[in-house]
């Protein structure tokens, strides 16, 4: 493996998260949709469902979990960033660098790790709602949890490979890291 | 000291240092909080086994109804500034109040209020409110400072009118606290602290700021008028009745919208959720009808039929109703479709899902945190040092007041509310005579002074960020001085009439 398949791998991560991420991001669309369907329901035929309140909590859950790791990648969680915002490249590669492997990988694994139980518990009996009427899914809602960490963690990787990519001295295979 | 209680306040210590490197926050408190809990395990301190408590509480997050309202007053904001809604009410309200002396600052105030009430998230609206205002002052011969200081309080001031999404978080994370310390005090129906009596209790305070910030302008527009110097009325803009149809449908309609959600929520009609689905619709369709070319007929058809719904639902029958739900409906379905061909929809989303993606981290990462620091007995600690304090509950809340608003400089408020409330809140509420509403909109007005106090309030740096080059960090700095005195004198009356806070929500609500 050289240098390239690197950086290569770290583009097809980005593209990979880039498109869950903007598929996620139309549950925001469904969230505004459903919720005001459950308005109208609600006042004006006095009839509640909890199968369309629940796919909401399901559209949410799957908006900020799935989308978490293409908030990374654009740039979207928030940073402290007194030192950060006026630091040379360089010193933000190494930043980056040292976050994702000290404490991003650590922090997603760790999620993954501890709830893959959890997870487990839920798939064995195919676990549905407690209300009768509700979503026959939670089993898939709780699997978001590892799927969540285990997207950033990827992204983690991505992030790694692109600060290693500027850091590098080997300037002709830099590869087109997207700065964020 | 105890190891595990010395570990804990080391893990304050490196969470605040190392949050200056400026990794995300979200997966710095993580992180950290991992390794601490693994440090603790080492040293016999902790049970590592506790983390699998993390997904049950992460599960809880996901399924929390009072939560879904973030995305959805986020998408209602987002849709409301990318359709200009924003800038078409900046430029009216300007050529009304503009040709008087500090006019355009008073319509800046006044349309950041607006904005900020439909946003809630202080660096956004810092960033629009900047690039919208700040070259029309200074073209206008604004005195640089004021300018400055004007924008970065207003922008500011997002943070606690209703419906800020900091005040949702408030709201959602001392209710959790309110109970806790009613359980532990042996209370087993206890009473709740919901997010509707939160931004009760914000109305006042926050438009009692609004009102001094205009107050402090009238007084500069008397005593310095060449720092605020009138617009010289443009011959081109209408005027008279021409001007006034114009302002009409540059504010009525966002007003209006802003007014029926925070209404229904205050008297008690919806839910915060409820509201702000209703409000997201209605930005959908506000920006549906600013599209131009395009048919006006689907927006207002939807209008009309929900008013209608509202309006008929207990004299008409049912098939009726139905049917004017499905055309509602389809109505709606045709404004989304103009919306998202006229390219407002799809950034729109992907704001709401980055801005939203990111809050629900840093409340995962901050679960982590709280988890190993009560795993560490850094509650415990917290618990008898609060306790412990000259004072009695007035100087516990002071500590704590103090440590929020030091906080401030480093961690936005989402952090501090997910960080310290579930920590210092228990025990606060747990004191004799501290009132849940009055506390929350204490620690929302104290955090939004901190935001934007020199030298390190983030507001400030957002605003540096966008502010046009001609305006230097001193400027900022002491232009914002007169703001952050009003924020200082509004938080002592706060402290002296906490009636200011809890009125208004027990007139609405009752209760004690």
């Amino acid at each position: 493996m050289t240098f390239r398949h690197f950086t290569a791998l770290g583009e097809r991560i980005d593209r990979l998260n880039t498109a869950i991420g903007r598929a996620a991001s139309w549950c925001a669309l469904a969230i505004v949709l459903l919720g005001f369907a459950v308005v109208l329901l609600r006042y004006v035929l006095g009839a509640g469902s909890i199968w369309l309140q629940e796919s909401i909590l399901y559209a949410h859950a799957a908006l900020f979990l799935l989308a978490a790791a293409w908030t990374l990648k654009e740039g979207g969680h928030v940073r402290v960033d007194v030192f950060y915002a006026s630091a040379a490249p360089r010193t933000k590669a190494w930043i980056d660098l040292l976050g994702a492997l000290f404490l991003l990988l650590p922090f997603t694994l760790a999620i993954a790790w501890f709830s893959l139980p959890y997870v487990e518990r839920s798939w064995a009996n195919l676990e549905r709602s407690r209300e009768t009427s509700g979503l026959p899914l939670v089993f898939l809602l709780k699997t978001l949890i590892p799927a969540f960490a285990l997207l950033l963690a990827l992204q983690g990787v991505a992030q790694i490979i692109r600060a290693l990519a500027l850091l590098s001295p080997l300037p002709a295979k830099r590869g087109k890291g997207r700065e964020e | 000291m105890p190891l595990p209680e010395l570990l804990a306040i080391l893990m304050v210590v490196a969470v605040c240092g190392l949050l200056f490197a400026g990794y995300p926050v979200a997966l710095t408190l993580g992180g950290v909080s991992l390794a601490f809990a693994a440090l603790g395990h080492i040293a016999g301190a902790m049970d590592l086994g506790l983390l699998y408590a993390l997904p049950q509480r992460i599960f809880g997050v996901m399924t929390n109804t009072v939560l879904l309202a973030i995305p959805l007053f986020i998408f209602m904001g987002v849709m409301l500034e990318r359709s200009r809604i924003a800038e078409d009410l900046l430029e009216t309200m300007g050529r009304l109040f503009g040709s008087l002396p500090g006019g355009l600052g008073i319509s800046v105030v006044l349309v950041g209020v607006l904005l900020a009430a439909a946003k809630g998230v202080v660096g956004a609206t810092v960033v629009t409110i900047a690039l919208i205002t700040l070259p029309t002052m200074l073209r206008h011969g604004y005195d640089k400072r004021l300018a400055a200081g004007t924008v970065a309080a207003t922008a500011t001031l997002a943070q606690i009118l209703p419906p800020a999404t900091v005040l949702v978080l408030l709201g959602d994370q001392l209710n959790n606290s309110f109970q806790a310390a009613q359980l532990a005090k042996g209370i087993f129906a206890p009473e709740s602290v919901s997010v509707s009596d939160l931004f009760a209790g914000a109305l006042v305070p926050g438009l009692t700021l609004v009102g001094l910030y205009l107050l402090f302008l009238v007084a500069v527009a008397i005593l310095r008028p060449a720092a605020v110097p009138p617009i010289p009325p443009d011959p081109a803009a209408p005027r008279g009745l021409a001007l006034a149809a114009q302002v009409a449908k540059a504010m009525l309609a966002p007003a209006l919208l802003i007014c029926v959600v925070l209404g229904s929520i205050l008297i008690g009609l919806a839910t915060p959720t409820e509201a702000a689905a209703v409000g997201a619709v209605g930005a959908i369709l506000l920006a549906a009808l600013r599209i131009e070319g395009a048919a006006r007929w689907p927006a207002l058809l939807c209008v009309a039929g929900f008013l209608a719904l509202i309006a008929l639902r207990v004299t008409m029958p049912q098939w009726f109703l139905v049917v004017l739900m499905l055309a509602v409906a389809g109505a709606l379905s045709f404004a989304v479709h103009q919306v998202w061909r006229a390219g407002y929809l799809t950034p729109t989303v992907s704001k709401t899902t980055q801005m939203t993606s990111m809050i629900f981290a840093i409340l995962i990462g901050a679960t982590l945190f709280s988890l190993v620091f009560r795993g560490l007995g850094g509650d415990d600690m917290v618990h008898r040092a609060l306790a412990n304090l000259p004072g009695g509950a007035a100087g516990a809340i002071l500590a704590v007041m103090l440590a929020m608003f030091l906080l401030g400089f480093v961690m936005d408020a989402f952090e501090i509310i997910f960080v310290v409330i579930p920590i210092v809140a228990p025990p606060l509420l747990a004191m004799p005579g501290v009132d849940p509403i009055w506390l929350g909109i204490m620690m929302a007005v104290n955090l939004q002074t901190s935001y934007m106090h020199p030298p390190l309030g983030p507001t400030l740096f957002f605003l540096r960020g966008v502010a046009p080059p001609e305006i230097t960090t001193r400027h900022i700095y002491v232009g914002i001085i007169p703001f952050v005195l009003v924020q200082l004198f509004a938080l002592v009356v706060l402290w002296f009439v906490p009636g200011l806070a809890t009125w208004l929500p027990r007139m609405l609500y009752g209760g004690a």
